[in-house]
């Protein structure tokens, strides 16, 4: 395992999507590492293929192509092909994501949202979750329920779900492209100390102004990272 | 937060129809459970009252012996009769508690339009007819019997030649005798209520019928005994053809159980409603649910976990419809039974719907599997759901 202390390593990483005869190339060969604490930006528009880096780092998709390495896990390479009990544990113990569309359960407080993944632990830390959820900065709404939180809460309530089993690497599929400019920037800069205190962060955005924001840019565009 | 209590909360997101399945299976749980403690209560009831005849086998004279045994139990007469020195061999048979004769006689009073039904017995009977009582409370004892012109009057019988007094006189004219009255017994609700009872030696002389019976009842220590001693009995005397009364009583609960087979085809099929009922709501769940089903998928759950998640949730709905359907036929089971009882043939009197631990043990055992099976398939729907795609689905 020569990762070198990386949280992800990637090479020509590929994802081709066959529907109905017709083959999609989404990832068409790309390189990637990233480090702990480091925090990425991945920059492309609409259909350039973030969230099929994200969703195949993240073990939510199989690549067809290349070699991954995440937390350690060999995923993909040398013909290694990675189970999907490999994949569930994977994303279990080492990954944490967050959407555009927060995908909160509507029926549980924010609470018992924060500690849903700890159930496939068989574990359950109200402490911690209540902790996390004042780390995010909502002492004061951890027994509402997602129809009672605007959007910028509900993402500080996902974005705890994606820390409470202490994952080495967030994958945020642009998480906020629902949110207006000023929440958008609290979401940024809780996710800019959150990769301080040393959590690697993958960030797929179509937005240039937060990119500049980023510890490294990656401009995605048709399956292709630009080398610049 | 655990896996149960996340199916808990998940059937909260559709509560109005997460209640109708409730509903539905509970409604079906308090059929079954009411039908099968009612089976039960009718079964016990059926054996309590046959305890109560008192009478496991007849001994009457040889003939057709669903003809005697219906002339005796309806009063009629007997042409040949018994020779009455078996009586106490009978009695000392192996397994048999009571030996008790009877000689039956009528006498046709045209003028009145009625026939009188004398029955000579003596203290044996009493002892067979343990729950007969007199109509001052007491217990009949052989010493009603006691006097050649003793009479002991059946409740009707004593309504028909309107006695109330102890000691009264009865004359007879047909014999010529004149009897006094020791006692007047308490309705029964069987034919016993429309006899003359005189002692059996006052019967034989009055009717000219020395030394002779019409039929000896026997109870026995253990009416599971009742084929073994029938067959002594049959072997002993050859004369004299043996009735077993749960035989009489067969036909019966023959017809019964054809009726119990159709309630409980009528069961099967609203078990399975409601269990498709379980598959139905559970699968439109699973539908509306697929992107949820994507996030938990993304937070760590394996295939195994998502399929035990709606399988749980199959199971907390009819557990909860379940335990709601006992709750539901415990409280209405008078009512219901009171329905029941008009349908079925010689329903006991008491109480046949008493809380049944056993038929509410069946019940849950039933509904929980119901919820398993029907729980399969649309927990196998999640558990195959593609989390890339639930993901991207609005
Ligand atoms: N399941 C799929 N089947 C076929 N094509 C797909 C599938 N998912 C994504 N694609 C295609 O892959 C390309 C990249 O998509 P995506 O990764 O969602 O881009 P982005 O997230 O940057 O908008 C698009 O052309 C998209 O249509
Ligand atoms: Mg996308």
């Amino acid at each position: 395992m020569n990762t070198n202390g990386h949280v992800v390593q990637a090479t020509n990483l590929s994802k081709t999507y066959s529907t109905g005869g017709r083959e999609v190339e989404a990832l068409r060969g790309i390189d990637l590492t990233i480090a702990p604490g480091e925090f990425t930006v991945l920059l492309g528009p609409s259909g350039a293929g973030k969230t099929t880096a994200l969703n195949v780092v993240g073990g939510l998709d199989r690549p067809t192509g290349g070699e991954l390495t995440v937390a350690g896990e060999v995923i993909a390479g040398n013909g290694h092909r990675a189970r999907e009990g490999q994949l569930d544990a994977l994303r279990r113990k080492h990954i944490g994501f967050v959407f555009a569309q927060f995908h909160l359960l509507p029926t549980l407080t924010a609470v018992e949202n924060v500690l849903v993944p700890m159930i496939w632990e068989d574990a359950s830390d109200r402490g911690r979750a209540e902790g996390l959820l004042r780390r995010v900065g909502l002492d004061h709404r951890l027994t509402h329920r997602p129809d009672e939180l605007s959007g910028g809460e509900m993402q500080r309530v996902a974005l705890a779900r994606a820390l409470v089993n202490r994952p080495a690497l967030l994958l945020a599929d642009e998480p906020t492209a629902n949110l207006d400019t000023h929440t958008r920037d609290e979401i940024f800069e809780l996710l800019r100390e959150l990769s301080d205190e040393g959590l690697a962060i993958l960030f797929a955005t179509h937005d240039h102004e937060l990119a500049e924001r980023g510890d490294t840019v990656l401009r995605l565009s048709d399956g292709v990272i630009a080398d610049d | 937060m655990t896996l149960t209590r996340l199916a808990f909360k998940t059937l909260l997101q559709r509560p109005a129809r997460t209640l109708l399945t409730i509903v539905s299976v509970a409604a079906s749980v308090a059929v079954l459970f009411s039908l099968l403690s009612f089976n039960g209560g009718y079964q016990a009831g059926l054996k309590k009252q046959m305890q109560q005849m008192g009478v496991h086998l007849m001994v009457v004279p040889i003939g057709c012996p669903y003809e005697a045994a219906s002339l005796v139990l309806e009063g009629g007469e007997i042409a040949t009769y018994l020779s009455d020195d078996i009586v106490e061999k009978i009695a000392e048979m192996e397994g048999v508690a009571i030996a008790a004769p009877s000689l039956m006689h009528a006498i046709v009073r045209p003028e009145d339009g009625r026939t009188d039904i004398y029955l000579g017995i003596d203290g044996e009977h009493l002892a067979l007819k343990n729950w007969w009582r007199l109509n001052d409370g007491r217990k009949p004892g052989a010493a009603l019997l006691n006097n050649p012109n003793s009479l002991l009057m059946g409740w009707d019988a004593a309504l028909i030649e309107r006695r109330e007094e102890i000691g009264e006189k009865m004359w007879v004219p047909e014999i010529e005798t004149e009897f006094a009255v020791t006692g007047i017994l308490e309705p029964t609700g069987t034919q016993d209520d429309g006899f003359f009872y005189v002692p059996l030696n006052t019967a034989q002389k009055l009717f000219d019928l020395d030394g002779q019976i019409t039929a000896v009842q026997v109870r026995l220590t253990d009416p599971a005994l009742a084929a073994e001693v029938a067959d002594e009995l049959e072997v002993a005397f050859p004369g004299a053809e043996i009735i077993r009364m749960e035989e009489l009583l067969g036909s019966m609960t023959a017809l019964m159980d054809s009726a119990r087979a159709l309630i409980f085809a009528i069961v099967a099929v609203v078990i399975a409603i409601s269990g498709v009922g379980v598959l139905n709501t559970m699968l439109m769940s699973v539908f509306e649910r697929t992107r949820e089903i994507g996030v938990l998928r993304a937070t760590g759950a394996g295939r195994l976990h998502v399929f035990g998640l709606v399988w749980t949730e199959s199971l907390v709905l009819t557990g909860i419809g379940g335990a709601v359907g006992l709750g539901l036929a415990a409280v209405a089971a008078r009512g219901v039974e009171s329905i029941i009882k008009r349908f079925v043939p010689m329903a006991p009197v008491e109480a046949m719907t008493q809380f049944d631990p056993r038929a509410a043990l069946i019940c849950v055992l039933a509904i929980l599997g119901v919820g398993l099976v029907a729980g399969i398939y649309p927990s196998l729907r999640a558990a195959n759901i593609r989390t890339i795609e639930a993901l991207r689905s609005e």
